[in-house]
């Protein structure tokens, strides 16, 4: 697996999270709910459309509505590689973060 | 609640930024969003939302769309420039041809748009008509309009017709022939009009000092132009000046009362002086013109009130003739009156006496047309020679897609390559119309001049077109290149350019067409030319000098002129006389004769005033009676005619014949074997000749030293009268100036053609180098296998001459028939004759062949193992 990067991570996750929800207003939702930041519309396409070209996410469109001035939604899901690289980066978090219960916090003037 | 719409306009520009593939979907996601917003926190909210994200956006998308395109433009930029530098001698074919057809396109567009400027200067041109009066008396097919009418017509009009705003009238003396203006001892000639006192308000030429309703009030005021003003006056302050005018019947001293521009050079009317009518009406002398429907001798103008079309005036004038006309023994089934634009005048004149100062529109569209067709012969060397060296670029274009440049990118990349080279050329054809501006002047014979801050319009005209010739260029090459598949032309090392080679032969063929047309054209033309000065006129128009005689002083010794000039060795002998054997113009209408069977026919004929010399002095011959004779008192009521005045009438005995004619009877003492008193265009018609007043001296001089003679004449004039200037002219030259348009259309075919025949060559040079340079290898190997040089020469130039034949073919009859319609309008004319198309034909397969052995010969020549070395 290529590494990806922390947003494309976590759009995968959401993607994953979302299932057969995903595109771009939830994922948006979800990501600022979990993570409390702001987050652009375009901060979710671009990684969406890299993890598309990287083969992680396939897409399909809905019939269009009318709440979406007559558009189609571009629903993102996981594809077979896209899943075991889930799979990866749950393994690599895993083992990184073994023994993390263990962090103490001390002083401010440390950090 | 009342949901909106989230704003169409911000919508719009996310549409352009948000391409999505075409789907769109993230127009829909805003959507979305945009409703929820709304719902949470109102319309306002949302608007705004939405706008934001709009503007931010923005930034990042112009910065990214500037940055790619100023990469991609600098690379295009880059490599035309390398492909310009690479290929130089393809570049400055390319280069100086689409130069060279652009400096003509531009000249003669400058030359149409002056043509079509004419009038447009008056504030109220497009309500201003001159009164034509037409009618079919002369028996001609087509219908004459006469610009002349009574003194009557104008003022009726005006009354008659709410339509009509007003009317104004001039009054010219003579169509040809000028007034002497006099101050102190400044003397000169000046060309002018009496105009009523409207006459400014109407055509608005404009005014420097005095005032526009009152300059042209009472008798004996004169209006000058700023050019004679100075001439005549010098700084003086000429507003209340008083000059002595003269002309051949009319003398008066007339005062200043204003002084106009110098007429613009776009104006049918010329004149250096304008006369108040009143002048004119109150000299008893010229009574007979005035409250007469007789005498047709003004000119009339009217301006119609706002929005009112000139058809829908004329539908009423039938009834109007029939009102006005009927009693006054004027004709009235025939008549009609029409109201001409003042700015068709220049153009579309139907007034025969016009055609000489006008201009005709079917002359300025040929200009056009062939302007046009070698600025096409341009953009075509330019399409061949691109299109067939596309293969070199193959690679290139090759590497553009695979890295992601599409069909339109490439396209435009092309396109944008021949606007490029276009704009260089047209560079190049700037400098080229400056250069030959003067030349083109005189060929035209016309004062044009360019300044294109004072005409902007002519700026534009020249930008678009450059621009239209770079994309009609640039669009069938960069059809042809964009259209390469990568994998294709990688693969290929030998793609040959053959690609749409027909379709350059095509162009080739038509390139050379229109070459030999033009050709063939020239050739008639001077052919007919030829003919015209050569043809046996019937009169030796060599040495003779013409003396006009312009005022009344210098007619009162006129008798006298003629006596001294007649001392003079030089002189071999001098008439006083009205008509010129060049052009007798006066027309009597429906004469009676009897015929030789006893019927009475009406016959019109043209006739003019002449002396006794007259038969000598032009060297006339007479074959039939006598000349007049000083011997035979009663010749004054006599008169010599023509053999077609005999012919039409089929008198057998014309020398006892007698009619009745100008209030005399007359009797015919002679005939003159016909000649052309006008124009070869017309044939021959009856004409008569009478004792009577001359305003002319022609004066037949001993071959010799012209500028003596000329002086020694000058030196008799001046002697003998001082009221005029000497001016002269020569019978050959008058001549010449009737046929002033063959002349000019001759030299303009001529030049185009040379131009058309150059840049043509350039191409087919271009072409023959392409392909010997394309075919070294081919060469290589035909010459080890034993070809000779010559065959290797014929081998490659068949393929050209090829298609200069089938040009040939195309071209001639087309050539023929245009030019047998361009001689139709010449009742005297050359046949077509053969040997006019083997000269056009031969010309272009000799300058072909030339243009292309030069090419092949260097490839034939060339060591075979230098092109077969890296096999």
């Amino acid at each position: 697996m290529r590494l990806l990067s922390r947003s494309e991570e976590l759009v995968l996750l959401a993607v994953w999270r979302l299932q057969g929800q995903a595109y771009c207003i939830p994922i948006r939702k979800t990501l600022i709910k979990v993570t409390g930041k702001r987050w652009s519309f375009g901060s979710i396409y671009d990684p969406l459309e890299r993890l598309e070209r990287k083969g992680y996410l396939d897409s399909y469109l809905t019939k269009p509505t009318k709440a979406r001035g007559g558009r189609s939604k571009r629903i993102y899901f996981l594809t077979q590689q896209g899943k075991k690289a889930l799979l990866e980066i749950r393994a690599i978090l895993d083992t990184l973060t073994s023994g993390a219960s263990e962090i103490k916090f001390e002083s401010k003037s440390n950090g | 609640m009342d949901t909106k719409t989230s704003p169409k306009a911000a919508r719009w520009i996310l549409e352009r930024i948000h391409t999505d593939k075409g789907f769109f979907t993230h127009i829909g996601d805003f959507e979305e969003a945009f409703s929820e917003i709304q719902n949470k926190k109102g319309a306002t909210i949302a608007y705004l939302w939405y706008w934001m994200q709009v503007f931010r956006t923005l930034p990042c998308f112009i910065k990214n769309k500037l940055y790619w395109s100023v990469t991609m433009i600098k690379n295009y930029v880059t490599i035309s420039f390398r492909t310009i530098m690479k290929n130089k001698w393809i570049s400055i074919i390319n280069i100086s041809g689409l130069a060279v057809g652009l400096a003509c396109f531009i000249l003669i567009l400058a030359y149409v748009q002056h043509e079509f400027s004419y009038d447009r200067f008056f504030e109220k041109a497009d309500r201003i008509y001159r009164v034509l009066v037409g009618d079919d008396r002369f028996g001609t097919e087509e219908r004459e309009y006469n610009d002349t009418n009574p003194e009557l017509l104008a003022p009726l009009l005006k009354s008659e017709f709410p339509e009509i705003a007003n009317s104004t009238r001039i009054y010219k003396s003579t169509a040809t022939e000028k007034a002497v203006l006099q101050k102190e001892d400044k003397v000169f000639y000046a060309d002018g009009v009496y105009a009523d006192e409207n006459f400014l308000d109407i055509l608005t030429y404009p005014l420097l000092s005095g005032i526009r309703t009152e300059v042209l009030k009472g008798p004996n005021t004169v209006v000058l132009t700023e050019s004679l003003a100075r001439k005549l006056l010098g700084s003086e302050d000429p507003l209340g000046q008083t000059l002595a005018y003269r002309e051949k019947y009319r003398t008066y001293d007339v005062k200043v009362t204003g002084v106009i521009e110098d007429l613009p050079e776009a104006t049918h009317l010329k004149f250096d002086y304008l006369l108040s009518m009143e002048t004119l009406r109150s000299d008893k002398r010229n009574n007979y013109m005035f409250n007469t429907w007789d005498v047709w001798n003004f000119h009339a103008y009217v301006e119609l009130i706002p929005n009112m079309t000139h058809e829908s005036v004329e539908t009423k004038f039938p009834q109007f003739i029939k009102n006005y006309f009927s009693d006054k023994n004027l004709p009235t089934n025939e008549a009609n009156v029409i109201l001409q634009p003042v700015t068709d005048i220049h153009l579309r004149s139907q007034i025969r006496g016009d055609r000489a100062t006008n201009n005709e529109i079917q002359y300025v569209y040929l200009f056009g047309s062939i302007a046009l067709i070698i600025l096409l012969i341009a953009c075509i060397n330019y399409m061949n020679l691109t299109s067939a060296r596309s293969s070199i670029r193959a690679k290139e274009i090759g590497i553009r897609k695979v890295t992601g440049a599409n069909h339109t990118q490439v396209f435009y990349q092309f396109m944008g390559e021949s606007i490029f080279i276009t704009l260089v050329a047209a560079g190049f054809a700037l400098a080229l119309v400056h250069l030959f501006l003067p030349r083109f002047r005189t060929l035209l014979s016309t004062d044009l001049h360019i300044n294109y801050l004072q005409n902007p319009g002519l700026l534009f005209l020249i930008l678009g077109a450059v621009v239209l010739t770079g994309i009609l260029s640039g669009i069938y090459p960069a059809a042809v290149l964009s259209s390469f598949r990568p994998v294709k032309v990688m693969r290929d090392r030998t793609s040959s350019g053959k690609k749409g080679s027909f379709f350059r032969n095509v162009l080739v063929v038509f390139q050379f067409c229109a070459t030999i047309i033009l050709m063939v054209g020239t050739l008639v033309i001077f052919k007919q030319m030829h003919f015209i000065k050569s043809e046996r006129l019937g009169f030796d128009r060599e040495h003779v000098v013409i003396i006009p005689i312009q005022e009344e002083e210098t007619r009162k010794k006129a008798g006298l002129l003629k006596t001294e000039f007649l001392k003079l060795a030089e002189v071999h002998n001098v008439s006083l006389t009205s008509g010129l054997p060049t052009d007798i113009r006066s027309h009597l209408y429906g004469t009676k004769f009897q015929t030789e069977q006893g019927e009475t026919i009406n016959m019109d004929f043209f006739f003019d005033y002449v002396d006794h010399n007259f038969v000598d002095v032009f060297k006339l011959e007479i074959i039939d009676g006598r000349n007049f004779s000083k011997e035979h008192r009663d010749d004054d009521s006599c008169l010599l005619v023509n053999e077609a005045f005999v012919k039409k009438l089929g008198w057998a005995e014309p020398t006892t014949k007698e009619f009745k004619s100008m209030g005399k009877k007359r009797k015919i003492i002679g005939v003159i074997k016909d000649f052309h008193f006008a124009t070869l265009h017309s044939e021959i018609q009856p004409m008569a000749v009478v004792l009577g007043g001359g305003n002319k001296l022609a004066v037949r001089i001993h071959p010799g030293d012209v500028s003596q003679t000329i002086g020694a004449l000058k030196k008799a004039f001046e002697k003998n009268t001082s009221s005029q200037p000497f001016d002269f002219t020569f019978l050959d030259d008058e001549y010449n100036r009737l046929y002033r348009k063959e002349q000019r259309t001759g030299q303009i075919f001529g030049t185009f053609s040379i131009i058309a025949v150059f840049i043509a060559c350039l191409g087919l040079l271009g072409l023959s180098s392409f392909i010997a340079e394309r075919k070294t290898k081919e060469i290589g190997i035909r010459k080890i296998l034993g070809a000779t040089e010559i065959r290797i020469v014929s081998l490659l130039t068949k393929e050209f001459l090829k298609l200069i034949v089938i040009a040939n073919v195309l071209a001639l009859p087309v050539a023929y028939f245009v030019m047998r319609s361009w001689l139709q309008d010449f009742a005297y004319r050359i046949g077509i004759s053969a040997w006019i198309f083997f000269l056009a034909a031969g010309a272009a397969l000799l300058i072909a062949t030339l243009t292309i052995t030069s090419q092949t010969l260097k490839a034939a020549l060339s060591n075979p193992s230098d092109a077969l070395r890296y096999e």
